[in-house]
Formats: C-alpha cells, structure tokens, sequence
C-alpha cells in the first residue's frame, strides 16, 4: 500500500510523459485560475458601491496587480500549454515531445514561480503593487519597498525562462517529431496555432525576460536603469514591455482559436473555410506586425505625432487578419450540420465576444480616441472581452471537447449547456458595463457617488458573481466526469484527427501511437494504452535547487538569506552533474524514431534544431539589452570619454583571445568531424584555456575598475548609469562565457570516455554553435563599450 | 458613456466636439459591423442545424474568394476610418496660438500642482478662462501618472524627467467642474484619489484671479 503511494507520488513527481506533464499544467493553472478569481471577486466587491471601506488601497492595488499577473502568466497560457502538451504530440503522431526531459523541467520552473508569487503576499509589506504592466519607476525600490516585490519579478523571470525552454521544445517537436504522412499541409489546426503562439513566444518573452532582469538588478544589485529621472527610465521600461506585450495578447489568444478552429470542424461536419489564408495571414501579417504594433499602448506618453500614426495604422493593418479568421470561422458554418454541444456553443460564444473586443480594440487604435480611452475602463473591458471572452471561453471549450480523450469518460452535457448560458449571460453583465465606464480610471480602488459610476459598477459586480458561480458547475464537472461519468466512446464526436483513437495517419494507414496515463484506469473505452514514462529526478531537483536560492535572494544581506542562496546552489550543482552523468552513462534515452516528416529541416538533427532555436531567441535576449544600451546612451545627457574608464588595449586583448577561441572550437569541431579524438581533445583543452584567460582578465579588469571608483553606487550619476550598463551587460556575457567553460568540462569528459566519435558528435557540433554565439555577441560588446 | 452623450447636448469646447465627432463614427462603423457580423453566426447556426438527410461533405469548402471580399468591405471601412481619425488629430497637435495660456503641471504622490504664467501656484485646481486656448507642460515628480480630463476629450502621461505638452479649449460655461481631472496611470496607493477640480471663470475675473 505504501510503496504504491510512493510510486504513485514518483510517477507524478519524476514524470517526464507529455501527457502527464500536460495534465498537472492543467490542474495547476486552474488552481492558479481559481486564485486570480479570488482576487478579482475581492475588487468588484470593493467597487459594488461608491465609497467603500472592504479593501485598503494598497491592499486593492496588489490585488489588481497579483490577478493580472498570475490570470495572464500562470493560468491562461499554461491552461493552453497543458493541452499543447498532451495533444500536440498525439495530433502529430509523435511519442512524445522532443525533449521530455527538458518538458518536465518547463513544468517545475512554471510551478516554482508560481509559487513566489503566491508567497510574495505573506511577506511583510505584501506583494507588487504596480499593475502587471508595472510601470517604472513604482516598481523601484524606492518607491515599492520590500521583498514581496523582488518575489514576484523573481517568480516572473522563471516563468519566461519556462516559457522559452517550452519554445524551444514544441518548436523542435512540430518540425521534427512528426510521423510519417503527417505532412507540413496536414498538420491539424490546433498543432497550427499552438506552433503560432510558440513562435510568438519565443521572439517576445525574452525582451520579458531582459526587462525584469534590469529591474531585479535594480532591486537587488542597486543598478540604476529605472531609477535615474535624466534618462527618462519610464520611456525605457515601455517600450521593453510593450514590446513583448502586445505579441503577448496574441500569445493568449492564439491557442484558444487553435481550439475554435477544431470544434468548428468536428460539430459542424465541415472542412475550415479559407484554410490557407487563416494560416497564411497569421504566419505573414499577424506573427511579424505584432512585433510593429506596441506604440498602440503608449500614444499618450508624448511620442511624435508622426510615430503615433505609424502605429495606429500598422494596429487597423493587424485587424484585418483576425477579420479575415472571425469570417471564415463563421462560414465554416455554411451548409454545415451543427451540433450544439457544448464545445461548440463555447467556441461559438468565444467568436461573438472576440468580435465585440476586437472592434473596441479598432476604437483604440485611434489616438484621438485614446485621448479619452488611455487608461480607463473601456481598457479593461476591451482586454476581457479578448482575453476572458475569446480567449477563455476558447479553452473552455478544450475542456469539454478532449475531457472524453483524457478520462475515457463523458460529461453530463445539459449541466454543460446550464454552464454556458449563465456563463456567457454572466460575462456581458459583467463586463459590458465597463465599456460604457469611458472616463472612470482604471485601478482606481474607491470612488465617489457620481454620474452612472455606481449604476454601472454595481451591475458588474453582479454580473461578476453570475460568471464566477457558473465557473463552479465547471469544475464540477471535470472531477465528476473524471471519477463517475458514464463510459464514453473512443471518439465521442467524430473527430478526424490524430489524438483520437482509432484514426489513422495519413497516406501510411497505420494508427498514431497512443500512449495514454488514463488508459490505465479506464481500460474499457480508451484501448489498452501503452504509457511510456522515464522517471527523472533531475527537473524537479534542478528546480528546487533554484527555488532555494532566488529564495534567498531579497535577503542576501542577512547571513540567513545568505545560507539559504548557499542550500539552493548546492541542490543546483547536484542535480545539474547528475543530469549530466545521466547522459554520460547514458541513463535517460529519447529512442528517436527512425523515419517522419521533417521538412524543411530533415537534414538537421533534433538537438541542432533545438539550439538554433533557443539561440534565435539568444539573440532577442541580447539584443533588447543592446538596445536598451543604446536608449540609456541617447537619453543620458552625457557620458564618459572613450578610454578614459575602460582600456582599449587590454579590451582588444580580450577580444583577441576569445576570437582565438572560437577559431580552436571549429578545429575542434573538425577534428571530430574527421574522428580524430585526440586533436577534439587538444583542441578543446585550447579553447578551455583561452576562454579562461579571457574571464581571468576581466575579473581583474574590473577589480581595477572598482578600485577606481567605477562603480554603480557612485555619487555621479553618469558613472553610476555607465557602470550600471556596463557590469551589467559585460558581466551576463561573463556568465555565458562561464557557463560554457562549465558545459567544457562535460565535454572534456565525454571525450576523454571516447563517446564521441566520427559518426555521433552532436554535442560538439551545439556547443560550437553557442561558443560561436558568445564570441559573436562580444564583438558587439567591444565596440559598444569600449570604442564609443 | 452618458457622459459623453450629455456632452454633445451641451455646447462644446473644440477638443470635445472633434472627439465626440470622430467616435461617433467609430460607434456606427463598429456597432453596424457588429450586428451584422454576430447576426450573420446566429442565422447560420439556426439554418444549419443538425438534421436528418444532409450530407455537408456534399458541398465545396469555400476558399480565399469570400475571404478577400469580406476582407476589401473592412479595409474600406478600417481606411476611412483612420483617415477621419487623421483629419481629427487638431485635438492633439498644439496649436499655434500667441494667445494661449501656458500652465505647468506637476504630478505628484498624490495630487496635481498648477503653475501659471506669473508663477502663481494652486493645488488641485485648474482655474482657466472661459473658451480659452490653454497649453499645458506636463511633467512628474516622482513616478509616473496619467493627466486626463475626459469631459474634454484630452489625456496626457506625466513622466519624470519629461515633459509633456496637451493643449484644450476651455469651456465655455463658467463654473466649477468637480473632479473633472483625475490620474489615468496607476501611481500608488492614493491613485484613486488624485483628482483635481477645473475650475472655468470669466475673462476678467480671470485676470483679477491671477493677479492676487
Ligand atoms: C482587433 C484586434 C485588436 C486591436 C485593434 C487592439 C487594440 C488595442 C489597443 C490600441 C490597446 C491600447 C489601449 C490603451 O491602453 O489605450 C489595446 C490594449 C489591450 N489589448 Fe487589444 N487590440 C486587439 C485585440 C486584442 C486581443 C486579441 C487581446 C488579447 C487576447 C488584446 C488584449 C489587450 C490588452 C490586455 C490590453 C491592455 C493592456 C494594458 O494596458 O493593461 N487585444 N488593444
Ligand atoms: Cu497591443
Ligand atoms: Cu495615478
């Protein structure tokens, strides 16, 4: 009994099977779901009438700073990445994702910081109180004092690295995962749009991920990026954001029109209308334009005129694509035979409020509308009509539609019905209102009696409570369905894609792998299905590991806090040799499958893809800190002279050596190339040594620099955003340049063993790519830095 | 939203009147394209029904012939659109007048400060002529805020270590219009309560007020 619990419990915890990976990213975003609601019920019943006394201000403001954060970043993505995670595989016929490994470890990281954002409230002073837009300089810790902050923007950088690590995986898994027959043109619409919204991912969060960055550093390390008022920090910080942020809606909503896009099908009985030009539209105008549209949100910041109406057009020019979705959508329907069940009514109701938000979204493109609208309820109610409306009503017709694919189990379907017309009845209560709220401010935590502003908030928060009691037949429904429903039929609505049993790939005629964890309970229905799980330790301890130690990170100062960084790198460590040893001894083996369709990248291999992949979103990385450089050096009223901190020629040394290196690195490469494992040795050895002198140099190159008072607490303020900008970036090189002298050593092993030879070298051929990243990205460094 | 329709009743200032001009059309564009986009799912959805003896594979799957039709009628609508909103963008450039009022406007945790010409100072109160051109530098002094006076159509971030300039015509009513300037940005715990009066006087007690 024991050990079954136990094993049962390490199925779950160690578990590296897309499938379970996918069901604990949907049970933990719904909890998440449920926290959000929380606090969003605790606002509207603040504001149900004027004056009241229910919230502090401070208390209201990380509120509405906590339900959007945790609504956007830990529930509606993650809900849409639990199912990518168990049905993307399966829709294209592949064992599993590309990196299991790799998968469990996104999972881990999205937990553990969701996990500080939850605690951020129980510390003294309470968590970030910004907004989740958190416009700078509030979030300074000047001006947002305390550890619960620092949490939540520590919790927030792991869930973009999560995010980015996803990427990474799904992108490697669409494009080289896929069994034979499932070509580029038979890729189902789900997989389409879950490959959209990855895409979009993995170009956007890394700005995310820079702009957070900068702003712990700030609170942590005492940079000044968004403290110094010269520089005009709140001009940098929105352009960061906005950047990532308006791909960032799409990234939402996206995977619920993945999941329209099916439903439509199957309970119509008809092929999508204008197929190719959803696709098309989306891959060509929506995926590069919503990186040309941020300005939208900032046409009250006092941006030109001129810029102001280069974004207002590229914004109309990105409405048109999702018209051309929405009316395709709709004439699916055409001569269709439409079953109403509830999957269907959710998808439909999701395209009738996705075309209320959307139009409103045309109204706000207008910067002499925005003139009113900047900042106040029509905002809010636009976004929930995309976000909730489109994009929750989409999943939530997901839930219904695969819950009879995941439990092997039906749901009573009049409760579902019951579901969505108080649902959808309870969001327009809730939120129609707030188009019409045009001059009341957002996130403002009290008013007074005045006008229709007491009217109209007390009708939404109504129409609040309708929406969330609604959402509790929801949940009702999943656990009863999966623990009582009536068996149901392998494929309850005639679906014809692959995750269901019993359909066939295309062209070879033989059905796709199954595999299914609730197979087990429920073996009647679903088939026997074979689950394959490799149990690893590894990604849950890699994650506990850095849990600890950024857990420590707001205390530094204190020798707890100190002690706890010191546990939290010691897990590290361990589990990071342990996953390498696990390769070594080649204890945890991806079996790839011989044949598939792999166009365009057939002749690439499965980990170059995936590190090609992840240094394209490298390059984002670096380059949003490049440009956020460049915006400090034109904002700063003046700098310090060329060669008057940093040395030219010991900078050009440097750069000498690392070039060097990159050179030894590709005779390394070759020498494997040609099997030669002694030169691969050699040559690595070189290239280890260079790459350490080059780090040994700049460590005493910079003891000099603080000896001289270059430092980021100095009084001057140039020299403190010169040296902010300066430790900041070099020094993240620096930490790149370590991290492969550490990978070395690995590979300096794993030749030593002879495990590479002439024919299976990968791991060199990767690493001689990111080393070739790194010397790249210093020759930017170099001029940048010590040449202008 | 009655807000704005009461606006229309009254006379209007010129930054409030483009405005209500301009959404106006937005209004009739979006609320038409609306209904007719939502009513068009809801007939299809009753017209095609599930029923007994229909075969939907019978018939072809449309492709990007609808798509570019429906998609030129709201690239029409979406052009003339902008083009209004371009013609309408007088409410935000500033105007080039000798006679306007120049006003320096300070945000703070938690309030706004108003500086006149003469360097007379009030807080949380704008007092301005009748129906005068009023030009104001905005700018913070700690985080950032939002200056908006939505009964006039004008809205603009007060950012530390920029200034920003909005330009509005006053009303033309004389008389005190409570809180008709609030903070558009999320600035802090006192957010909420950072709301100024704007207080519309007549010429000449215009001139006695500043000069005491
Ligand atoms: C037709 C398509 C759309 C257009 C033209 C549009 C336009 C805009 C504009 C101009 C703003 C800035 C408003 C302001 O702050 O003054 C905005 C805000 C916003 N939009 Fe949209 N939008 C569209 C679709 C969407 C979609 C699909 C989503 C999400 C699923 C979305 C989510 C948001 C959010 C979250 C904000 C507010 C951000 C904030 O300040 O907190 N929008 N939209
Ligand atoms: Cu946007
Ligand atoms: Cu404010």
């Amino acid at each position: 009994m024991m050990e079954q619990a136990i094993n049962w419990l390490k199925g779950w915890l160690f578990t590296t099977n897309h499938k379970k990976v996918g069901i604990l990213y949907i049970f933990t975003s719904c909890y998440f779901g449920f926290v959000g609601a929380v606090l969003a019920l605790l606002m509207r019943t603040q504001l149900s009438v004027p004056d009241n006394n229910f919230l502090t201000g401070n208390f209201y403001n990380q509120a509405v700073t906590m339900h959007g954060v945790i609504m956007i970043f830990w529930f509606l993505s993650p809900l849409a990445i639990g199912f990518a995670n168990y049905f993307v595989p399966l829709q294209i016929g592949a064992e599993d994702l590309a990196f299991p490994r790799l998968n469990a470890l996104s999972y881990w990281l999205y937990l553990a910081g969701g996990i500080f954002e939850i605690i951020s409230f129980f510390v003294p002073g309470g968590s970030a109180n910004g907004g989740w837009t958190t416009y700078q300089p509030l979030g300074t810790s000047q001006f947002s004092p305390g550890a619960g902050p620092t949490l939540v923007f520590i919790g927030w950088i792991l869930l973009t690295v999560s995010v980015t690590l996803g990427s990474v995986n799904f992108i490697t898994t669409i494009f080289w995962m896929r069994a034979p027959g499932v070509t580029i043109s038979r890729i189902p619409m789900f997989t389409w749009f879950m490959f959209f919204t990855i895409v979009a991912m993995l170009f956007s969060f890394p700005a995310l991920i820079a702009a957070l960055v900068l702003l712990v550093s700030d609170r942590v390390l005492g940079t000044v990026f968004f403290s110094l008022a010269s520089i005009q920090p709140s001009i940098l910080w929105d352009n960061l954001f906005w950047f990532f942020g308006h791909p960032e809606v799409y990234i939402v909503l996206l995977p619920a029109f993945g999941v329209i896009a099916e439903v439509l099908q199957v309970f119509s009985g008809r092929p999508l209308a204008a197929k190719n030009v959803i696709l098309i539209s989306t891959a060509i105008i929506v995926l590069p334009l919503s990186f040309g549209v941020w300005m939208h949100h900032m046409f009250v910041t006092g941006v030109p005129l001129a810029l102001q109406n280069v974004f207002s057009i590229s914004t109309i020019a990105i409405s048109l694509p999702f018209d051309l979705i929405t009316l395709a959508f709709i004439e699916t329907l055409l001569h269709g035979n439409i079953r109403l069940n509830a999957p269907m009514l959710f998808a439909l109701g999701g395209i009738v409020l996705f075309i209320i938000g959307g139009i409103t979204g045309v109204f706000l493109s207008s910067p002499v509308l925005d003139r009113v609208f900047r900042g106040s309820y029509f905002v809010v109610g636009h976004f929930h009509y995309v976000m909730v409306g489109a994009a929750i009503f989409g999943l939530i017709a997901g839930i219904y539609y695969w819950l009879p694919r995941m439990t092997g189990r039906m749901y009573n379907e009049g409760l579902a019905k019951i579901h969505f017309i108080v649902s959808f009845i309870g969001f327009n209560v809730l939120y129609f209102p707030m188009n019409l709220l045009t001059d009341m401010p957002r996130r403002i935590f009290t008013y007074q009696s005045i006008g229709d502003w007491p009217l109209l908030n007390g009708v939404a928060s109504i129409g609040a409570y309708i929406f969330a009691l609604a959402q509790i037949a929801l949940a009702y429904q999943v656990l009863n369905t999966w623990f009582r429903g009536p068996p149901s039929p392998p494929n309850p609505w005639g679906a014809a894609t692959l995750e269901w049993p019993q359909v066939q790939t295309p062209v070879v005629g033989q059905e796709a792998p199954q595999g299914g964890w609730i197979g087990e309970l429920n073996t009647e229905n679903v088939g026997k299905e074979k689950l394959h799980d490799n149990l690893s330790s590894r990604p849950i301890l890699l994650t506990a590991g850095i849990f600890v130690a950024l857990l420590g990170v707001p205390y530094y100062s204190s020798s707890l806090g100190i002690a706890t960084i010191l546990i939290g790198l010691l897990i590290l460590a361990y589990s990071v040799i342990g996953w390498a040893m696990d390769d070594l001894k080649e204890r945890f083996v991806v079996q790839d499958s011989e044949a598939g369709e792999r166009w365009p990248f057939h002749l690439v291999s499965k980990l170059k893809l995936g590190m090609w992949t992840f240094l394209s979103s490298e390059i984002i990385f670096f380059g949003t800190f490049i440009g956020a450089y460049l915006y400090i050096r034109a904002a700063s009223p003046s700098w310090i002279a060329v060669g008057s901190v940093h040395s030219i020629p010991i900078g050009a040394l440097n750069t000498i050596l690392l070039v060097t290196s990159g050179l030894t690195m590709a005779l390394a490469l070759e020498s494997i190339r040609e099997g030669n494992q002694r030169n691969l040795l050699a040559f690595l050895g070189i290239t280890f040594l260079l790459g350490s002198a080059f780090m040994g140099i700049k460590v005493s190159e910079w003891a000099d620099l603080a000896s001289k008072g270059f430092l980021i607490s100095s009084q001057n303020q140039v020299i403190s955003i010169a040296a902010s900008s300066y430790y900041f970036l070099v020094g993240l090189h620096g930490a790149h340049v370590t991290a492969g002298l550490i990978v070395m050593i690995y590979l300096m092993k794993k030749t030593i063993n002879g495990q590479y030879t002439k024919e299976e070298h990968r791991g060199i051929e990767n690493f001689a790519l990111y080393w070739a990243f790194v010397d790249v990205i210093w020759c930017f460094l170099f001029p940048l830095f010590y040449l202008m | 939203m009655f807000g704005l329709l009461s606006m229309v009743l009254a006379a209007q200032p010129q930054t409030a009147e483009t405005f209500s001009q301009l959404f106006n059309l937005y209004l009739a564009f979006g609320t038409a394209a609306a209904v007719i986009v939502i009513s068009l799912l809801v007939f299809f959805v009753i017209r095609y029904r599930a029923r007994d003896g229909h075969d939907p594979s019978k018939y072809p799957v449309p492709g990007w012939k609808v798509a570019l039709i429906t998609a030129m009628i709201t690239l029409s609508v979406l052009v003339t659109a902008e083009y209004q909103t371009i013609a309408s963008e007088s409410n935000i450039t500033i105007p080039n007048d000798t006679n306007a009022i120049h006003i320096k406007v300070l945000g703070f945790q938690w309030g706004w400060s108003f500086t006149y010409p003469n360097g007379k100072t009030t807080l949380n109160n704008l007092t301005v002529p009748a129906g005068a051109v009023i030009i104001l530098n905005i700018t913070s002094r700690d985080v950032f805020h939002s200056f908006g006076i939505p009964m006039l159509a004008e809205k603009m971030d007060a950012i530390p270590g920029k200034v920003n300039t909005m330009w509005f015509q006053a009303p033309l009513q004389t008389g005190v219009y409570r809180d008709a300037i609030r903070c558009y940005e999320l600035c802090g715990a006192g957010h909420a309560l950072m709301i100024a009066n704007l207080t519309v006087v007549s010429q000449q007690s215009w001139q006695r007020w500043i000069s005491s």
